[in-house]
């Protein structure tokens, strides 16, 4: 029966085309007044655009362009006009009066009001979103060459804050979505890639991204319940057009130095340092002299070298009528610019959609990333500050091991030793695979089913050899990782006939399993390291241990949009997730979250206006978590490790079962933060300037504390939901449409984040927690401290005052002379000694101890921004890209320990040990170690910087300039990353940090990996 | 109805198991190990292993061990590189409650982990409990309670009185400072028992403490109970008691004091406690590293004082002692071991720190490594000690024959002689009180016992006035009874409901 009907309208179908056929023919024949116009459609770059809608102004006279891009129309009575209509490009006329060949360049539309974005769970127009939504489009960073995804959206999204933790190869970026709304667990976002979770996005290309959407305020992260707290990024990868198959190759390669050099004393300065600090004669006279001579080593050579990048991309994709296709694969090589770390990763992806029917449609994307970490690199804070006296290698090249003076410096070995001998290796692969099944069910009904698998194996090989570990030492680490997500969704939308009344309800259902394992093996004691640790057969000794866990949740979600009169929209949006991580009496949790706008442009008032041509106000709340609590989280469990064994004989280990060294707490939840949100979008002069300003305030409460336990008590943690903190601030951002003729056109969008962060309470009535890292192996002390009050992350220490000139000042401000002597660093002597009895500190004690750290400061910006330009003049494109950061303090303890202070350091190399104090150079740089301190705000510097993160310029040659070449564009370009960093800060720069992904300690500069200065050239071709 | 639709319909209900997968929302925990309850002899072993790692931990780096006993006459650090917070006691810059925030791996060592095994013995005394008693789980309470007690013996001498934790951990209601009579009144207990349920040295396994481990540690609780701070006197003649007790059981010997410190020599019937490291599981003994300078390859965390080597009484016991020619060493590029350069050793005068170092703890080094290191098992208490302790008490009760041959032995073995057998020249016939505290300090230098002798007889000022010249690490402060007990550890001041010392410290 079916065949019988589609045969009978595929018949009727010939039929009437055959009789239009005649007409048109007949009619040809007929008016001799008619005009032909061929031509062909493309786009700015030259790149043919098929399926381009041409019709006769005022009449249904249309046609559309091949695959080719090519179209041929006829017009009966000139003159008249085209009009040219692409989904995405801005329309164009063109008047026609005779037959001709034209070539048409369609421009595309920027105004993006009527764009669909990604929202979560679904698509919506841009103008009917009630929440706040940063969108950043594939458009706006193609032309830079980027080897992370991450980059793409630094400085690009207005309330994102994306830093570069470190300048190694692979790593290093941070991202913060209006700031960390917590001090007990991280502050990642949420990264979903075509509607799955994922933990992060390093190893992701780029180049298949077609956009990112980070969802900020809570009315849109709500509906991602207790993963949605610290905000979603949305990432859409590319599919195919329809269309013959395009295939682009992108190529480049990039050269990256550090971009400065610490000041560093030299050897002669260092080693005359040395004896002022020991007061003897650690050089003697002629030591003294060959170092002049001979200038001593530089490590700043030894440790920094040259990085390279090589990129490769390549990308086919196409459709015909039901299907489209995306095959992509990437290669990036990386060298880092501090010896001896390489890394490669390799990408491949397909992405397929297909309709079934007119109604069904399914897809599948599939992806496999692969990467090599290899080699480790010097310790840059250990190699800076060795010894200058001492050559890396002595003259039968052989490593000087200590310093040649032993106790100089600092106590460790030659750090080229590890970087050149360490074997260290991590790989990565990662699977990832997702369909969907997309189907109207009924008129009205849609329903959607997507799943995902996700698998990641990590293995690290590790062998330490004899030069460093006499006996040899080796690790193989498996790591397993896999991630099930099924989502079913059920979307109800009705649409009144009269426009009046717009209904969408979303029904869905979610599943996330996720069960990870891991399996070590350790061994030495090894008789050869000749094959290092691909043989356990030569070591003598092996350990193996491993673990498992897993976590699921199930979620059930419901979201209502409404909109009355396309002026007035409702969202609202309800999950209730059940997570295994938590104990059964508290399993379920609940996440509401509701939002307005008012299209104000919309009004009858406002509907003409030729200057504001849009305008929205929006508010929104929302409640959502964190998926902070690890396995396992809420019970106690027996200790056993190895570090709990003991030889009773002095033999063999008896296996070790310790009591649980946690408290547990059946009644641990997740940490919610509630989230107002107040934003306007404007729209001025046909959207030439747009303007979103928002406006938030979050509140998180019960915030997971990993509490430490008094130690008498023998267990040393235990999770809590306690303390709360509050966020506030504001995202902006502008677009500007600057100047737009035939050969220009000048864009530029501006934003700025600020967060004003504040702690609420801690825990018990508590004002202070330590909670950040207290171990910078150098350093006798930690730096930050939680205090109500203050943002999370603020430093402690001693207010630095300069040096004691002399010994009437030590005695007119109270201090004991006989120990403080001029020259030593001065400290404000904080008021702790009530004198009057009236219950207020109103006098120093006339010592320095730790009762007088005080806060000095914070590693918070009161606000971050991102400039980008994007200059066109006819094929030649220059995009700058600027990223900034304004108010936040730096602890350089890189320094302090350059200046000879600290655990590990016994003295100086910075050059600013030169002007210490002495009677005849009343400096304010301390002459003394001991009773200098490293916790002090001697070494607290001002961060603020203005970046040109990235600078391109590119030529783009068409088709035309390619002559017969089977190319269709050609693109050249070079690039320069960090061109100039303008800041007060005195270390390498000012974003690299020691603490990566820490929000407890901003800014603490020590041994990092500093940011590289890199210049790229590259060449993109299309077919 | 569309035909199509009601197609895909009957599909997703055929295929509707794949799109409902709600997940089982319990946790998987088959591979967590739950210990429900102590069974077996193993069981009660694995429970111990833990109490002994870490009473091993602790006595890993004797920087940390030691940190609050620098003030004594027997030990100094490095006056400059990164030892500021063993200077802070060497010149007594403590005793007003300043510097508790010393960095937490050095300076809380003794504090975190001694009450995490008071932790670990209370949890094991409970569990033993629920069990049917046995041979084994009285041994093993009789353990429990001895390391209990040994912990809080050594934490209420360093920081003065304590909270008192004695059953589970839950600190709801914030524990708060008892007085430090009431802490010697349950160490005492626990001893006693400890003392009972152990079986004696003899039946004891090797590394395992015994019933003369708990007596010489109750000996030396009494000892100090007649001192500072709580000079109770009627407690010098159960010191004098208990450790006769261990004395007269015959067992413990002394060794040939050149033969003392050697690796062989571990684990001898002198050693009545000692810590146990593994050359088979790659469990080193750095003490070597933390006692050599750096030059030798070591980290020049302790060394002698001078004053105290130059007063040491010169013999065999002197020379087995301290190590004056100091190891000049550096690395094999080729091998990544240790060597010794070109010449091997300086005099101590000459060296670099320009201190003697304690060769007892040196002598059983080895050059496997890049630096040195031992398997040693190192002696907690030995018998000399409990001689010691006897000759004391006894002679502050009534001085007798016994006593003075207690003291005898000592010195007939420091010189080099059998320690049973009269020595004439070498033997006293009566010896002050004064006379077997100095004594003690030479028998144990370095072997963190010095200090607290010092402490409970208030002797600590005499001693630091009495510093050589030729220290650099000069007196900041002259001590007084205030740096007699050391600043309770940050951690637990912010965590804890605490009064710091001094104002916190109760004595009755």
């Amino acid at each position: 029966m079916i065949n019988h009907v589609r045969l009978k309208r595929i018949k009727s179908l010939r039929f009437y085309s055959l009789i239009i056929f005649m007409f048109f023919w007949l009619s040809n024949i007929k008016a001799q007044t008619e005009i032909v116009l061929k031509g062909k459609v493309t786009d700015k770059t030259g790149i043919v655009l098929p399926s381009v809608s041409i019709v006769e102004s005022g009449t249904e006279n249309g046609v559309t362009t091949d695959f080719n891009g090519n179209f041929t129309i006829t017009i009966s009575k000139p003159p008249s006009s085209l009009v040219f209509r692409y989904l995405g490009f801005k329309s164009k006329i063109i008047k026609v009066t005779k037959s001709e060949t034209l070539t048409v360049v369609l421009n595309e539309d920027v105004s993006s009001l009527d764009e669909i974005v990604v929202v979560g769970y679904g698509t919506a127009r841009k103008s009917d979103l009630t929440g706040a939504l940063s969108s950043v489009d594939s458009k706006s960073f193609e032309k830079t060459p980027l080897t992370s995804a991450v980059q793409a959206i630094q400085g690009r999204a207005s309330g994102v804050q994306v830093t570069q933790t470190s300048g190694a190869p692979g790593g290093g970026f941070k991202v913060r979505v209006r700031g960390a709304n917590s001090f007990g667990s991280g502050n990642e976002p949420l990264y979903v890639i075509d509607g799955v979770f994922v933990n992060n996005i390093d190893d992701i290309n780029v180049n298949d991204i077609k956009s990112f959407e980070i969802l900020k305020d809570a009315s849109s992260t709500a509906i991602y319940g207790s993963f949605g707290a610290n905000g979603v990024v949305l990432i859409s990868t590319k599919s195919g057009k329809k269309g013959k198959a395009k295939v682009e190759i992108n190529s480049f390669t990039k050269i990256s130095n550090v971009t400065k050099r610490l000041p560093l004393m030299s050897a002669l300065q260092f080693a005359e340092g040395v004896n002022f600090a020991e007061g003897s004669e650690f050089y003697d006279m002629t030591t003294l002299e060959a170092l002049r001579l001979n200038g001593g080593e530089d490590w700043h050579s030894r440790i920094f070298r040259s990085g390279s990048t090589f990129n490769t991309q390549v990308s086919i994709s196409g459709g015909s009528e039901n299907t489209d296709y995306l095959i992509s694969a990437n290669f990036n090589d990386e060298e880092g610019s501090i010896i001896n770390q390489e890394f490669k990763r390799y990408s491949f992806r397909t992405n397929l959609n297909t309709k079934l029917s007119k109604n069904t449609k399914i897809g599948i994307r599939a992806s496999v990333n692969h990467q090599e970490l290899k080699g480790s690199r010097a310790n840059v804070e250990d190699g800076l500050t060795w010894d200058p006296t001492t050559p890396a290698f002595n003259e039968e090249g052989i490593y000087n091991i200590e310093p040649l003076i032993q106790g100089v410096g600092n106590g460790e070995d030659n750090v080229l030793i590890s970087p050149e001998n360490n074997i260290r290796e991590t790989n990565q692969t990662r699977l990832s695979l997702n369909g969907y099944l997309n189907t109207k069910i009924f008129n009205n009904f849609t329903f959607n089913a997507s799943g995902s698998i996700d698998h990641r194996l990590v293995d690290v090989n590790r062998f330490t050899p004899f030069i460093i570990n006499p006996n040899g030492f080796a690790l193989v680490r498996n790591d397993k990782e896999t991630r099930f997500q099924q989502t079913n969704r059920l979307t109800y939308k009705y649409a009144d006939d009269n426009d009046k009344h717009d209904f969408k309800v979303d029904l869905i259902q979610e599943t996330f399993y996720r069960k990870d394992a891991r399996t070590d093996a350790t061994a030495t004691n090894f008789v050869s390291e000749q094959n290092t640790y691909k043989n356990f057969e030569l070591a003598e000794d092996h350990i193996v241990e491993n673990s498992s866990s897993d976590r699921s949740i199930n979620s059930f979600i419901g979201r209502i949009n409404y909109s009355f009169l396309d002026r007035y929209l409702v969202t609202a949006s309800y999950r209730a997730d059940g997570a295994s991580v938590l104990s059964k009496e508290n399993r379920w949790s609940y996440f509401p979250s509701a939002s307005i706008a008012w299209k104000v442009s919309n009004e009858e008032f406002l509907k003409d206006n030729e200057t504001i041509n849009s305008l929205k106000l929006r508010i929104g709340y929302g409640e959502t978590g964190t998926q902070s609590i690890s396995p396992r989280g809420t019970i106690e469990k027996p200790v056993v490790n190895r570090d709990l064994f003991y030889p009773f004989s002095g033999d063999n280990y008896t296996i070790g079962i310790a009591p649980t060294n946690r408290l547990a707490n059946p009644n641990l939840t997740w940490e919610i933060t509630k989230q107002l949100n107040t934003g306007i979008d404007v729209g001025l002069f046909n959207s030439k300037a747009t303007l979103s300003l928002d406006y938030y305030q979050k509140n998180t409460t019960g915030i997971l504390l990993d509490v430490d336990l008094d130690p008498v008590g023998g267990t040393t943690k235990q999770a809590v939901n306690a303390g709360e903190m509050q966020n506030n601030g504001f995202d902006i951002s502008l677009g500007l449409s600057v100047f737009e003729n035939d050969d220009w056109n000048i864009s530029s969008s501006f934003n700025v984040t600020t967060v004003k962060s504040e702690v609420i309470s801690l825990i018990d009535g508590k004002d202070v927690l330590r909670l950040g890292n207290d171990d910078y192996g150098n350093f006798a002390g930690q730096p930050t401290e939680v205090r109500v009050g203050q943002s999370m992350s603020s430093f402690i220490g001693y207010v630095f005052e300069g040096v004691w000139q002399n010994e009437q000042e030590i005695i007119d401000a109270g201090f004991n002379s006989a120990t403080v002597k001029p020259g030593h660093a001065r400290y404000q002597d904080q008021l702790t000694v009530d004198t009057d009895g009236d219950g207020i500190f109103d006098a120093g004690d006339g010592v320095i101890t730790s009762d007088d750290i005080t806060t000095i400061g914070s590693g918070l910006p009161d606000l971050t921004w991102g400039m980008n330009w994007d200059i066109n003049y006819k094929k030649f494109n220059l995009n700058l890209a600027f990223t900034g950061s304004q108010g936040n303090d730096i602890f350089n303890l890189m320094r302090s320990r350059m200046m000879g202070l600290g655990a590990k350091q016994f003295h100086a190399v910075h050059s600013d040990y030169l002007n210490r104090w002495s009677p005849t150079n009343p400096s304010s740089i301390p002459n003394d170690r001991d009773t200098t301190k490293q916790l002090s705000s001697q070494f607290i510097e001002d961060g603020s910087y203005t970046a040109l993160k990235n600078a391109s310029f590119g030529y783009t040659l068409d088709s035309e300039e390619l002559g017969n070449s089977f190319l269709s564009s050609l693109r050249l370009y070079v690039n320069a990353e960090n061109l100039f960093i303008i800041t007060n800060y005195s270390g390498f720069d000012p974003e690299t940090t020691a603490t990566g992904n820490s929000d407890l300690d901003l800014g603490i500069d020590i041994n990092t990996h500093p940011l590289n200065r890199s210049f790229t050239f590259g060449v993109k071709a299309t077919f | 109805m569309k035909f199509n639709n009601v197609k895909i319909l009957f599909f997703l209900l055929a295929t509707s198991s794949l799109f409902i997968t709600c997940k089982d929302l319990e946790e998987d925990f088959s591979s967590v190990f739950l210990f429900n309850e102590i069974k077996t002899d193993g069981d009660i072993k694995a429970a111990l292993a833990p109490i002994y790692r870490l009473t091993k931990d602790i006595y890993k780096n004797p920087h940390a061990t030691r940190i609050m006993t620098f003030g004594s006459d027997d030990i100094t650090t490095w006056n400059a590189g990164n030892k500021a917070p063993f200077r802070v006691f060497d010149k007594f810059e403590y005793g007003d409650g300043q510097n508790s925030d010393l960095r937490a791996d050095w300076y809380a060592v003794l504090w975190n982990d001694g009450y995490r095994i008071i932790y670990f013995s209370n949890n094991l005394i409970n569990e033993l409990k629920k069990i049917e008693q046995n041979p084994a789980s009285i041994i093993a309470d009789a353990e429990a309670r001895f390391f209990r007690a040994y912990f809080y013996f050594n934490l209420v001498r360093s920081f003065g009185n304590l909270p008192i934790i004695l059953d589970d951990t839950d600190l709801s209601v914030k524990p708060t400072r008892a007085t430090v009579l009431e802490n010697y009144m349950h160490i005492e207990a626990d001893l006693i028992a400890a003392a009972a349920g152990l079986p004696l040295p003899s039946e004891a396994g090797v590394g395992r403490v015994s019933s003369s481990t708990a007596k010489a540690v109750l000996a030396d609780l009494y000892l100090t109970w007649g001192g500072w701070p709580v000079k109770d006197n009627s407690k010098y003649e159960l010191a004098a008691k208990v450790s006769k007790e261990v004395i007269d059981l015959g067992y413990h010997q002394l060794l040939n004091i050149n033969e003392l410190w050697k690796k062989e020599s571990q684990n001898s019937s002198e050693a009545l406690f000692s810590v146990q490291y593994s050359e088979t599981e790659n469990l080193l003994n750095v003490w070597p590293t933390a006692f050599t300078t750096h030059k030798g390859r070591g980290f020049s965390d302790v060394f002698a004082e001078i004053k105290f080597f130059e007063d040491f009484p010169a013999g065999p016991r002197k020379d087995a002692t301290f190590r004056t020619d100091i190891p000049q060493r550096g690395v094999s590029s080729d091998t990544g071991k240790m060597i010794d350069k070109n010449p091997a050793t300086i005099p101590w005068e000459n060296s670099q720190r320009k201190h003697p170092l304690y060769e007892k703890f040196l002598k059983s080094e080895v050059y496997d490594f890049n630096r040195p290191r031992s398997y040693r098992a190192i002696e907690i208490i030995r018998y000399a000690e409990v001689l010691l302790i006897y000759a004391e008490a006894q002679t502050r009760v009534g001085q007798n024959a016994a006593a003075i041959e207690a003291l005898n032995q000592v010195k007939r073995r420091a010189a080099g002689l059998a320690f049973q057998s009269i020595a004439p020249g070498v033997d006293v016939s009566s010896a002050s009180i004064d006379e077997i505290i100095a004594e003690k300090g030479w028998e144990l230098a370095g072997e963190g016992k010095r200090w607290f002798d010092l402490v409970r007889t208030e002797k600590v000022a005499e001693v630091a006035m009495n510093r050589s010249d030729k220290e650099q690490n000069k007196i900041t402060n002259i001590p007084t009874s205030k740096h007699f007990i050391v600043p309770i550890p940050l951690t637990s001041l912010l965590l804890g409901d605490y009064v710091q010392n001094p104002e916190g410290f109760k004595i009755k």
